[in-house]
């Protein structure tokens, strides 16, 4: 197991997955960050040096990911939400806020639409 | 026809609508079912109900038939594949077939054989310690048909002669033979550079073979700058290196034990010093880090000027991988230049004719089309040196070597450089001596059921594209039925 920013990987988990794990961290900024380490697209987690590992974790800690990008979301719902506009109700209500049917094929705002938003 | 529904009051004629207050006349008939208005006079007697039916107060009239999922059967499979025994096996070379016949005419390859004009079309086997060298530069792939005979044997072909007997001169004058191998799917090409590896292994010259080049750019080796390289930064890719160490090594073991070094090497991981054999500077790189100083400091003793060495090869397999922009990145996120890969750059250098082998060599590459990408640049300059290698009968004009299309903008400067000066060899087609010599040899193994006779050697000659020596192999041998 490898500790990445406080997180613990399997050996075989590809580097560039490993890096997507992180809520706000998608594909593009994988690739970024690998190149800017000199990893190679398919290399795997536990073939990195503990140097490499380490310097991936401080450029992780200074990267808005995690509970800070969750943070400045719901903070946007709030604002919504406590100016009382249509789209601030809808996400309190757990509903599709930008015109969508409600009828079905909602499943994905109701999951996810909620003033304290987790995904 | 009758309708279904009551024309008068919209309502359902049945007990259904009764029970839901409809009004119903004393005289309307009463219907046998409820979605039919035949009268009820006119049905059959019903019949008398069993006891099961009637303990049921709701009918159901249409039950679906019930599913069921049969529960697969779990038989033991026995154990998974470990990690990486599916590609050990699909990697897996096998180089001798013991059901097949031996063949008594086929001899031994020797020093000379391969550069012998008069052996032109005859068949060779390869001797055991030559199989093992080759083995470990990986001449032999998977794909080739070695696997079917009772012993690695290969056809002396025109171009094979013609390949060797430029290493042979190249070496006379201390000079580099720079050979391109170009021709079309499966005509032969690695077969080719297998070859002339064989030739300079017999003859005692140092080899060392990229068998793919895609691994060098594909984005799937480790790589770093090299410290202190700007405009352009350079890359090392130390996994890599320390694999190609070791094959270096164990093909070259002999040869490299009575080498000695003519310089001190302080920055390796362990230190070498003067009159030292190669073989030890070799074993200095026992760690993917360092690996790169090593073969840069093996490099520099191979090719040191003054000193008796013996000539080298240098072979690679899939030239147009390496002249491509490569999968890796930069620090700043561009695309790295093969040719900035410090690995190709030194095949590169080497092919462009910059770099001075001490006592004459050869740079081949073997391009390939199954799998490599399309570099128009590559095409371009290999065409022209083809126009220009035509030998031109007196009184007649050459031909134009064909130019740069002004309307197209994938060229690749950097690719034309490197192939400026290289001479280009078509392996394509065998003649019909040769094919015959081949299918006799294939008859002798027990592998082709017929009389080798000339209607036969015509018909796979003509089957196989006219003497594309895989397409022949796929008429004759693979597509065998017994």
């Amino acid at each position: 197991m490898v500790s990445l920013f406080g997180v613990n990987f399997h050996e075989a988990k590809l580097v560039q997955k490993a890096l997507q794990h992180f809520y706000a961290l998608g594909s593009q900024t994988a690739t970024r960050i690998m190149a800017k380490h000199s990893i190679h697209p398919r290399a795997k987690i536990g073939t990195l040096s503990p140097k490499t590992v380490t310097a991936l974790t401080a450029e992780l800690s200074t990267m808005v990911i995690e509970s800070d990008a969750r943070k400045i979301i719901q903070d946007n719902i709030k604002r919504l939400r406590d100016m009382g506009t249509y789209r601030g109700r809808r996400h309190a209500m757990n509903l599709p806020v930008r015109g969508q049917r409600t009828r079905n094929q909602n499943k994905t705002a109701i999951k996810l639409n909620r003033v304290e938003r987790k995904g | 026809m009758s309708a279904s529904n009551c024309l008068r009051c919209l309502g359902r004629p049945s007990v259904a609508g009764a029970s839901r207050g409809v009004v119903v006349p004393v005289f309307a008939p009463r219907t046998a079912a409820p979605f039919s208005t035949t009268a009820v006079q006119n049905a059959l007697p019903a019949k008398p109900k069993s006891a099961e039916h009637q303990d049921r107060s709701v009918r159901v009239y249409r039950a679906g038939r019930k599913m069921t999922i049969k529960k697969k059967n779990t038989q033991d499979r026995g154990k998974p594949p470990l990690p990486g025994e599916r590609k050990a096996f699909r990697k897996k070379i096998v180089l001798s077939n013991d059901n097949a016949f031996p063949v008594p005419w086929v001899t031994e390859m020797e020093a000379s054989s391969l550069s012998n004009e008069n052996k032109v079309g005859s068949i060779v086997s390869l001797p055991p310690a030559l199989q093992d060298q080759l083995r470990a530069t990986e001449a032999f792939q998977p794909t080739q048909t070695w696997g079917l005979f009772r012993k690695p044997s290969t056809l002396i072909r025109k171009e094979t002669v013609g390949l060797t007997g430029k290493m042979e001169k190249a070496v006379e004058n201390k000079q580099t033979a720079r050979i391109v191998l170009a021709g079309e799917k499966i005509s032969g090409k690695s077969t080719m550079l297998l070859q002339a590896q064989s030739h300079a292994y017999l003859n005692n010259w140092i080899v060392i073979h990229f068998p793919d080049a895609q691994e060098l750019t594909n984005g799937s080796t480790e790589y770093a700058p090299i410290p202190n390289t700007e405009n352009p930064t350079l890359y090392m890719q130390q996994n890599y290196c320390l694999k190609l160490l070791q094959s270096i090594k164990k093909a070259n073991e002999k040869i490299l034990a009575k080498l000695l070094s003519v310089s001190n090497h302080n920055e390796l991981p362990q230190n070498i010093t003067v009159n030292q054999p190669l073989l030890s500077l070799i074993n200095a790189a026992k760690e993917a880090e360092g690996a790169w100083s090593v073969f840069q400091a093996l490099w520099s003793e191979l090719n040191a000027q003054g000193v008796n060495r013996p000539p080298i090869l240098l072979s690679m397999d899939n030239l147009p991988h390496i002249m491509k922009m490569s999968e890796y990145r930069s620090a700043s996120f561009d695309k790295i230049h093969s040719h900035d890969l410090s690995l190709v750059r030194l095949f590169t250098e080497a092919l462009a004719g910059n770099t001075r082998f001490p006592s004459g060599g050869a740079v081949i590459a073997a391009t390939n089309r199954n799998n490599g990408p399309r570099i128009p640049s590559m095409e371009l300059a290999l065409k022209q040196r083809l126009a220009e290698q035509i030998k031109v009968v007196e009184g007649e004009e050459a031909p134009e070597p064909p130019v740069r299309d002004p309307y197209f903008k994938g060229y690749d400067d950097r690719v034309e450089k490197v192939l400026k000066t290289v001479e280009v060899i078509e392996v394509n087609k065998i003649g019909k001596r040769e094919a015959r010599s081949l299918m006799e040899y294939w008859a002798a193994s027990g592998l082709l059921r017929t009389t080798v006779d000339e209607q036969v050697v015509s018909e796979k000659w003509t089957l196989g594209g006219c003497g594309v020596l895989g397409e022949m192999e796929r008429a004759a041998l693979l597509t065998m039925k017994i």
